[in-house]
């Protein structure tokens, strides 16, 4: 196959243009280039991540019969629905107001809330909960997901929320991450952006007592 | 019930040469090969695969099913986190104590690391996403925490109350297993660690350092279960399952009273201990596989299986008790940190190390005069499944 130039953006979108003389052909063309445009595009990752792992077998080094590894990503989009606990994440979101769910029988005081007492089957009625808190446990995290692994270190917690019965997974935020320990008072702090989900809020310590 | 067949791969970091199903297909000729029977002679099979993300394949168990030549008979996959390879073993059991069926194949099989994470040239943190799927999505999994953490909480709960396990007991932990995986040839991690080199490793999630967590690994263990009358038939060297128990605590660890203990544990255990007619593990057990995926649990185990009383776990560690000369040696297999962790495969490979014993066949690491041993198998967030298992050989 002879080589190519860059056949760039601005290319009509159906038919690749006729190779320019005018450009500038100072390099070969990558006879790989269909094959990195096609998963780059289908799977987000960029050419240059592609090519660190998969450069030597698109060059015929690998053995015919090694191992051959290709890219893939699994994906689904939604629109889901929170169900009976969607007033707790409107409340998040328009007026930053943490809501607890209390069962009548019981009394017991969820959080995360629940809608149905899973002790005493009834229903619970919403309550409203100062944001204030105290740290059971809390750790320092040095490594983490994909979806996580820029933002380290970063402290996730166990808070239980005063007037409440359970705990809530959350995140803590101070300048000096290494004095966070359990027993802290706590105070729920609002995102200047939210978006109703759980990360509307996370945790500041109480300044001057409880 | 008995156990009349084993056989398990190697865990590995990486299996790159082989798929999923091509991993369970080697554990099964291997537990049929050791059994003397053929896959006409297995009447039903119990699939234990954790992650679907792994496999990149939902429903993976019927592929599986396929490619080992079981087409026809019934399969049934199950899938409780860690806990998958005691849960498999748990149906397997109920499946022929019902009398439904003579012969149950139960096969563990995990391929974590084909997720890959382009952008930092790394499997774990993308293998760690795919997990994170198995937590709460609505209000655990956006807050960034992982496995690790959610157990690195439960062990600074615990030392909050009871000042115990100490960052050193928990190296002597990892020490320990990573030692004897250098005595178990399908071990991934075998190492001849200090406490110095577990206490200056990297820090992943505090109090763990990196010597601190068991591997992510890919592997396949399977065993044949029999009724007794089949058993005798196959083998003359049946390992009787005398007792199992199980247990599923809140999965949201947010509604238990507390998070320095682990009831799903002390429940399973203590049904399995009744079942098998145990009173003081300690004195009657001559093994025990616990699921070491963090050492620090390891502790909190020893005292959630009753082999001390609360709080008591790091003096077990530090006085010996669960060396391999020590009275009740912990994880002789290396366990999660020095053999590995292959999700799915766990809590059968622990399975089979404890049936060698029993037979008599661990080779350089065999425990003298294994009569009876613990399997534990846990998982979910914070521990939220535990399978425990009593194995006990003829007398
Ligand atoms: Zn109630």
């Amino acid at each position: 196959m002879p080589p190519k130039t860059h056949a760039r953006r601005q290319a009509p979108p159906r038919k690749a243009p006729a190779r320019r003389t005018s450009a500038p052909a100072r390099k070969r063309t990558d006879p790989h280039r269909e094959w990195y445009k096609f998963f780059s595009e289908k799977y987000q990752i960029p050419v240059e991540q592609l090519k660190k792992e998969f450069q030597d077998e698109l060059d015929g080094k690998n053995p015919v019969d090694a191992p051959l590894e290709i890219p893939d990503r699994m994906e689904v989009f939604f629109k889901y629905s929170y169900g009976k606990q969607s007033r707790f994440f409107r409340e998040l979101r328009m007026h930053q107001q943490i809501l607890g769910s209390k069962c009548p029988q019981c009394r017991r005081v969820y959080l995360p809330p629940r809608a149905d007492c899973s002790l005493c089957y009834q229903p619970t009625s919403w309550v409203k909960l100062s944001g204030k808190g105290t740290v059971i446990a809390c750790t320092i995290q040095h490594f983490s997901t994909s979806a996580f692994i820029k933002k380290v270190p970063f402290i996730c917690a166990y808070i239980r929320l005063d007037g409440t019965d359970s705990l809530l997974m959350t995140n803590m935020e101070m300048d000096d991450p290494s004095r966070a320990r359990p027993g802290m008072r706590v105070k729920a702090e609002f995102r200047k952006n939210r978006y109703g989900i759980i990360t509307d809020f996370y945790f500041r310590p109480l300044t001057g007592g409880s | 019930m008995a156990i009349v067949g084993v056989g398990t791969t190697k865990f590995k970091a990486r299996w790159i040469d082989k798929t999923y199903y091509e991993l369970a297909y080697d554990a099964a000729k291997l537990a049929l090969s050791d059994a003397r029977i053929g896959r006409e002679d297995i009447d039903a099979c119990v699939y234990g695969i954790y992650n679907d993300f792994f496999q990149r394949q939902y429903q993976p168990d019927a592929f599986v099913h396929d490619y080992i030549g079981m087409g026809l008979k019934p399969g049934v996959r199950v899938n409780t986190g860690g806990a998958t390879g005691g849960s498999a073993l748990r149906m397997g059991f109920s499946e022929v104590a019902s009398g439904l069926y003579d012969t149950v194949l139960v096969l563990g099989v995990e391929k974590c690391n084909d997720c890959f994470n382009y952008e930092v040239h790394q499997h774990s943190p993308e293998v760690l996403r795919a997990i994170l799927y198995t937590a709460d999505m609505t209000y655990d999994n956006p807050a960034g925490r992982t496995a690790a953490s959610g157990f690195a909480l439960a062990v600074i709960a615990h030392i909050e109350k009871f000042g115990t396990p100490t960052e050193r007991q928990m190296a002597l932990v990892s020490v320990k297993n990573h030692r004897n995986a250098t005595r178990n040839p399908v071990a991934q991690s075998p190492k001849l660690l200090t406490v110095e080199d577990v206490l200056s490793s990297r820090k992943i999630v505090d109090p763990f350092k990196f010597y601190d967590n068991c591997l992510y690994s890919e592997g396949a263990s399977a065993v044949i279960l029999a009724s007794e009358e089949k058993a005798r038939e196959i083998t003359d060297c049946p390992i009787w399952i005398t007792g199992l128990g199980a247990s599923l605590d809140w999965v949201l660890p947010q509604n238990r009273p507390n998070i320095y203990e682990f009831q799903s544990s002390q429940i399973a255990a203590r049904k399995a201990y009744e079942m098998a007619g145990i009173k003081d593990p300690l004195q009657e057990l001559d093994l025990a596989e616990i699921h070491d995926a963090f050492t620090g649990t390891e502790i909190m185990a020893y005292e959630d299986c009753f082999f001390c009383p609360p709080g008591e776990g790091g003096r077990l560690i530090e006085e010996g008790v669960v060396e391999p000369e020590g009275k009740l040696p912990v994880n002789l297999s290396g366990g999660l940190l020095g053999c590995g962790h292959a999700v799915g495969a766990t809590g059968i490979m622990q399975t089979i190390e404890v049936v060698l014993h029993l037979r008599g066949q661990a080779e350089n690491r065999q425990r003298k005069n294994a009569r009876v041993g613990l399997v534990q198998s846990i998982g979910g967030t914070l521990c939220s499944w535990t399978v425990c298992l009593i194995l006990k050989r003829e007398e």
